[in-house]
């Protein structure tokens, strides 16, 4: 009988209600995308990786580190040495090491130097690995493996030739060494999407004619040439390493850390990644605190509606006591109504949050790499729909209150 | 917040002593140590470095008897990693191998000032907090750990009796390894738990 008091009176003032509940409903859908977004961008982080043991480069910070080794975002501050690479790969604790050579790129996409043995160890998304999507890995020195959104982002398919060009954004390109496409990997989620993977033999030989950073004039080594020559890196950027039991993980580490001949740094990608959190956490509490307030602004707007329609309905109130409804009724048609309000308006941004999610998903993930998952809503948002509904409740015991007292004292005649 | 340690940065030392090609030293601060702690099957590793100032209060070479005593008493400690780490009586573990030991940090034992009063002293004047460049003196403890366990998985929570047995320490880093990856921890004085739920 109640409720549908309530929500006549509701229909009775649908456009200012509709205002309430649309500012209602659009501060959840933001406090709930920025918390999809949050935990998006850390899951889509954390999956990023996993299977490595240990990271190693130059010595630097361990986040930096991170960053431009995994998620090439940076640059190096310097290189590996070829020497330094061996010896480690050749101490008895490690298990497989992968190693990592950036610096050049094609079109917008970053160049990455590597070993056939990435595609075996190279893990994502709790121990997934790198699968074909089309062709195969690298057969030949002039052989590339591209990822998802290069592929698709260049139209390139099996076979395409390539220009890989020097440094990251330069006009001069390796073009007397053209690529071919050999393989296009399924789409992982991860900045791997985004790489042109080539072998560290390719790196050396479209460098042969270089010399420090510019093309020797004139001088262009022939394909057949280059072949013949003995492709061995002098640095390389970074390393991916396994090691056969756990339990030497840090002891590794350690004397990494400590190895004389070179300044290195070895770290584990989690607890790199945590470093990470500690730097990005305070932002997101600021994006958290902001999302909050809007929530509040909404509900004190809320809150004022309802005060100032309490004027225009004294009437109605009196009519209510007339005809027999206790002051409590009153108060409970009033908390009842803003609950009302409350519960639409949390519901619609839910609903405005997934209809978003659907349409910005592609988009999203195109711009920034960043794939937000389509789920239920997890405990979490659940709790924060109850809380702004109850919110709700709270803000119009006021407005009820005085609604209350004015429903005893006034009678049938308004005065004007 | 908590008291700043005294903090002896990394410095490539620009003292005439080195003459080697290679200068390089470890960062070392007073009252924060680090601890590992590595899970495999049934197995435990855990790697302990933490300042001398933290564990005997001094980091010059000991002389005196008393001083000898003391760091004598401290290795001895250090070898009983149970009573320092406590572990749930669930898990059911035992020490397979502990070793502990003192290790100066460049080794120029010849080169050394008396630090240790310095850094004890509750109250620094601003100067004193001044990253000096260390010539090599300071020392740490390091200790290695082997543990075997019944039930690895219910070692939840691992309470830090070593703060109650080193007052002078404050602060442990804790690096965790298992198969759920890798992660880190700062276990402080005032919260001496270190709940690694979610790590199985």
């Amino acid at each position: 009988m109640i409720l549908r008091l309530a929500s006549g009176s509701l229909f009775a003032r649908a456009l200012t209600v509709g205002m309430t509940v649309l500012a209602v409903s659009l501060s959840v859908a933001l406090f709930l995308g920025v918390e999809k977004v949050r935990t998006g961008a850390k899951a889509s982080f954390a999956d990023t990786i996993s299977g490595t043991d240990l990271i190693i480069g130059a010595r630097s910070g361990s986040v930096q580190l991170l960053l431009y080794s995994v998620f090439r975002i940076g640059n190096a501050t310097n290189n590996l040495t070829w020497e330094s690479y061996q010896d480690i790969a050749a101490r008895p604790e490690v298990d497989w090491i992968v190693p990592i050579s950036l610096g050049d790129s094609h079109r917008q996409f970053r160049v990455m130097g590597t070993t056939p043995a990435f595609f075996d160890r190279y893990r994502y998304r709790s121990g997934q690995p790198l699968a074909m999507r089309d062709g195969a890995t690298m057969s030949d020195l002039f052989d590339t493996v591209i990822g998802a959104d290069v592929a698709a982002t260049l139209g390139y398919d099996v076979g395409a030739p390539i220009v890989v060009a020097h440094g990251l954004a330069s006009f001069s390109e390796h073009e007397d060494q053209p690529f071919r496409v050999s393989g296009i990997l399924e789409k992982t989620g991860t900045p791997v999407d985004r790489t042109v993977i080539i072998s560290l033999e390719a790196i050396e030989a479209i460098h042969v004619d270089w010399q420090s950073g510019a093309q020797i004039p004139g001088q262009s080594t022939p394909v057949d040439v280059i072949r013949q020559m003995k492709l061995e890196p002098q640095a390389i950027t970074a390393a991916l390493i396994g090691v056969k039991s756990r339990l030497q993980v840090f002891g590794l580490q350690r004397s990494i850390n400590e190895y004389p001949q070179e300044p290195l740094l070895a770290i584990l990608p989690g607890v790199a990644l945590q470093e990470l959190w500690q730097i990005v956490g305070i932002a997101e509490t600021a994006l958290i605190g902001v999302s909050a307030m809007v929530v509040v602004t909404a509900l004190i707007g809320m809150m004022a509606t309802i005060f100032s329609s309490l004027n225009e309905r004294r009437r109605e109130m009196a009519i209510f006591r007339a005809m027999g409804a206790r002051p409590r009724v009153i108060l409970g048609l009033l908390v009842l109504e803003a609950v009302l309000m409350a519960a639409i308006g949390a519901a619609l941004g839910l609903a405005l949050l997934y209809i978003g999610l659907l349409i910005g998903q592609p988009f999203v993930d195109r711009a920034f790499g960043l794939w937000l998952p389509i789920q239920a809503p997890t405990l979490r948002e659940v709790w924060v729909v109850l809380g702004v509904v109850a919110a709700g409740a709270v803000v119009s015991i006021a407005p009820a209150l005085r609604a209350y007292r004015m429903s005893l004292a006034d009678g049938m005649m308004v005065r004007i | 917040m908590k008291l700043l340690p005294c903090l002896a940065l990394s410095v490539l030392a620009a003292s005439h002593i080195f003459a080697d090609e290679n200068r390089q030293l470890d960062a070392h601060e007073h009252g924060v140590g680090q601890l590992d702690i590595a899970f495999e099957g049934q197995r435990i590793a855990m790697e302990l470095h933490a300042p001398g100032a933290d564990i005997v209060g001094f980091e010059y070479v000991a002389e005196s008897a008393e001083d000898r005593a003391a760091v004598d008493a401290a290795v001895a400690t250090l070898a009983r990693p149970l009573d320092l780490f406590v572990l749930a009586d669930a898990a059911g573990c035992s020490v397979v191998q502990a070793s502990a030991e003192l290790e100066s940090e460049a080794g120029h034992g010849d080169h050394h000032e008396d630090h240790g009063d310095e850094h004890e002293e509750g109250k620094h004047d601003q100067g004193d907090h001044v990253a000096h460049e260390s010539d090599g003196d300071h020392t740490e403890f390091h200790a290695e750990y082997l543990l075997n366990c019944a039930d690895p998985s219910a070692v939840a929570v691992i309470t830090f009796a070593y703060f109650d047995v080193f007052p002078n320490a404050l602060e442990v880093e804790v690096q965790v390894i298992s198969d759920t990856g890798a992660t880190s921890f700062e276990v402080e004085r005032d919260a001496p738990v270190l709940d690694l739920r979610g790590m199985f």
